[in-house]
């Protein structure tokens, strides 16, 4: 009884009758194909050869599908929202850029070419290398700290000839 | 007189009062395109770190100086001499100075690097331990080249840089691990074939081995995003076994509450779902179906449209499925979504809803019961128009596999005047279904003797008259189907043996068996 509904594409087939002359339709035919089956072969499996019983039973039935039955219809093809690939053009935050206070400067140097200071900042126990030309206008009173903290008085020639 | 010119001039003075508001918004546009140029260029000016080593940072940064692409020349000149060294300082800074290049907002010079033949050095610096900046400049180089065209991941794939990458993923540095997986998921993105290669080569579970309870978010972030490109594409879907080893791992992630990780990993379940039943099963079989459902209701687009494309696919399978769905709530919440300012989620909201409507009678009377009918006339008057297709879509599936009350229900919920009024479209496809659906309905009346008043009613929304105007579309199956229609319940006069019982306007569809009368 259940099988007649079940013609979605989708279902598993049901297992078709041993009896040559008896079929169940199972896959998703349009209107007119249907029409002319339903005719000849729509018939429930019980009921062969009592007429009476099968228009009983369609009676009863009031959601029979003599109407080709409707298939699940997968996704669209329209694209997905994400990117497959992405540039990483992030600056990883750096120096100044990790938005945390300068506490002291603890080394300078220009190996790279342009001086650099390590700056060590509050709250954070990793220090990292800011370029000295930011730290002069973003904190000049630490630079000169720094640069307080080094002075080293030489002598003058005058004192050194003696 | 005199006073309201007085007012009026000085109404004139202030601001924005008295002006013309289309005035006013252009002239609010071109004030803050200025302030987005201004931005840019200061922005940019920063970002060029062209390592001239001869030239003070002031006059380098300058774009009077030199144009862009010079400096791109003799920069990647100096890179070469740099890379090429022995020195591990001269590496490094070499590769940094790349890495700066091909991290630039506008034209990388993607192409210039690789023919410059640097990507061997590149991924050679990828296994040197020793030299963490070293690896991490070239990790991160190397993940901006692959960010490109396939030929540019293909120049990536080539030199090696899989394996490497895929030993960088134990990294103990955590920044040059993310880099690695940022790039993997570079390759992967790329399509099937190079997902596959990363698969054979092992990368899910040297990648699963990074989750823990201490990963850091962003890490997690580009785990997620890396394992959903793991898991994309089609013609061949992952194998199978890939999948079984990702799912629980994205189970996890996807009860985080970070929006970018959700977002991620519902568009991984929604690759892993877009597929056959047997694709769907391995999914709800996780049991992650009701999250899903929950995610739909997620304040974030981000998150809400790849939860909602996820339950789309799972409604697309089997009955057994689908009700799993419903069993989760997701009739609960499609009538939100349906009525969504953005008109491609009610579109979706819609195509789940009409293969909702394709499942059996029982499934159909919860979408009458959960209130599903309102929304989806709103969506067949006034959505747009991809959102009408699939809305007509409902309707027809509606009444293909609804039993005769419901059918009715589905009438007099004003569906049949709403697909009425499509007809006019042009797409062809659409007015098959509606003409579909019209069939069906009076296939419905047929059972209750009453195709006599369906009729009567298809004429008075002014239906009769589209049918019948479709007898001359050019499309040969439109014209089939109006045709067919006409003849069978157009046709003729005589009414047979049909009980009429008509009291002034409403028409009462009678049952035979029972005394029901439907109203329109």
């Amino acid at each position: 009884m259940g099988k007649k509904q079940n013609t979605k594409g989708k279902r598993d087939s049901q297992e078709s009758q041993e009896e040559p002359e008896e079929f169940v339709v199972e896959k998703v035919l349009d209107q007119l194909a249907w029409d002319i089956l339903a005719d000849n072969t729509w018939e429930p499996e019980e009921n062969l050869d009592c007429p009476e019983l099968i228009s009983a039973f369609l009676e009863s039935q009031k959601n029979i599908k003599e109407k080709p039955a409707p298939v699940k219809r997968k996704a669209s093809t329209d694209e997905p929202e994400t990117e497959a690939k992405r540039k990483d053009v992030a600056e990883k935050p750096r120096g100044f850029a990790r938005n945390l206070d300068p506490e002291r400067i603890i080394g300078a140097t220009d190996s790279s070419g342009e001086l650099m200071f390590l700056m060590k900042w509050k709250d954070s126990d990793e220090a990292d290398l800011v370029p000295a030309r930011e730290a002069n206008t973003r904190c000049p009173q630490v630079v000169i700290s720094f640069y307080e903290e080094r002075l080293t008085w030489h002598s003058c020639p005058e004192d050194e000839a003696q | 007189m005199p006073t309201k010119n007085v007012t009026d001039e000085r109404i004139s003075k202030f601001k924005n009062k008295g002006k013309d508001p289309a005035k006013l918004r252009e002239k609010r546009i071109t004030e803050c395109v200025e302030l987005r140029k201004a931005h840019k260029n200061e922005s940019f000016l920063k970002r060029r770190n062209i390592t001239l080593s001869s030239l003070p940072d002031e006059e380098a940064l300058s774009p009077d100086y030199l144009s862009n692409e010079i400096a791109t020349i003799l920069s990647i000149e100096e890179i070469i001499k740099d890379v090429n060294s022995d020195r591990k300082e001269s590496q490094t800074r070499g590769c940094q100075a790349a890495r700066k290049l091909l991290s630039q907002e506008r034209n990388p010079p993607l192409k210039e690097i690789i023919d410059a033949g640097l990507l061997s050095r590149f991924v050679s610096f990828l296994s040197m331990d020793d030299e963490p900046t070293l690896q991490f400049e070239a990790a991160w180089a190397l993940t901006n080249i692959a960010s490109g065209t396939s030929w540019h991941t293909q120049q990536v794939v080539e030199h090696g840089a899989v394996p490497a990458f895929i030993s960088l993923l134990a990294s103990p540095m955590l920044h040059i691990s993310e880099q690695a997986v940022w790039a993997l998921g570079n390759i992967a993105g790329d399509g099937a074939a190079y997902r596959d290669v990363l698969i054979e080569c092992n990368v899910i579970p040297a990648l699963l081995a990074r989750i823990s309870p201490e990963t850091p978010v962003g890490y997690l972030r580009n785990l997620t995003w890396t394992l959903s490109n793991l898991c994309r594409n089609k013609n061949p879907f992952p194998p199978l076994s890939a999948v079984m080893q990702v799912l629980p791992s994205l189970i996890q992630l996807l009860h985080l509450s970070d929006k970018d990780i959700l977002s991620d990993a519902c568009w991984a379940i929604s690759y892993l779902s877009d597929g056959d039943n047997d694709r769907i099963e391995v999914v709800v079989k996780t049991g992650i179906v009701s999250r899903l459902v929950e995610l739909m209701s997620h304040g974030e687009l981000s998150v809400m449209t790849p939860a909602l494309r996820s339950i789309g696919n799972i409604v697309s399978g089997s009955d057994l499925q689908t009700q799993m769905a419903i069993d989760a709530g997701v009739l609960d919440v499609l009538p939100q979504l349906m009525r969504h300012p953005k008109a491609s989620v009610q579109k979706e909201a819609a195509w789940a809803l009409s293969n909702i409507a394709a499942g059996p009678c029982k499934q159909i009377q919860q979408l009458i019961t959960c209130g599903l009918l309102p929304p989806l006339v709103e969506q067949l008057r006034s959505g747009d128009f991809k959102t009408q297709r699939e809305a007509v879509w409902a309707v027809t599936n509606f009444t293909s596999g609804g039993t005769v009350e419901q059918v009715v229900n589905l009438v007099q919920s004003g569906a049949l005047e709403a697909i009425i009024n499509l007809l006019q479209v042009k797409d062809a496809k659409v007015i098959l279904v509606i003409l579909d659906a019209i069939n069906n309905m009076f296939m419905a009346a047929e059972k209750l003797g009453e195709t006599e008043k369906l009729s009567l009613l298809v004429e008075e929304l002014g239906g009769l008259d589209r049918i019948e105007m479709l007898q001359n579309h050019d499309n040969d199956m439109v014209y089939q189907a109006a045709h067919n229609l006409i003849e069978k319940y157009f046709g003729d006069d005589d009414v047979e043996g049909v009980k009429v019982d008509t009291n002034d306007d409403a028409f009462a569809f009678q049952c035979s068996d029972e005394q029901r009368t439907f109203e329109f």
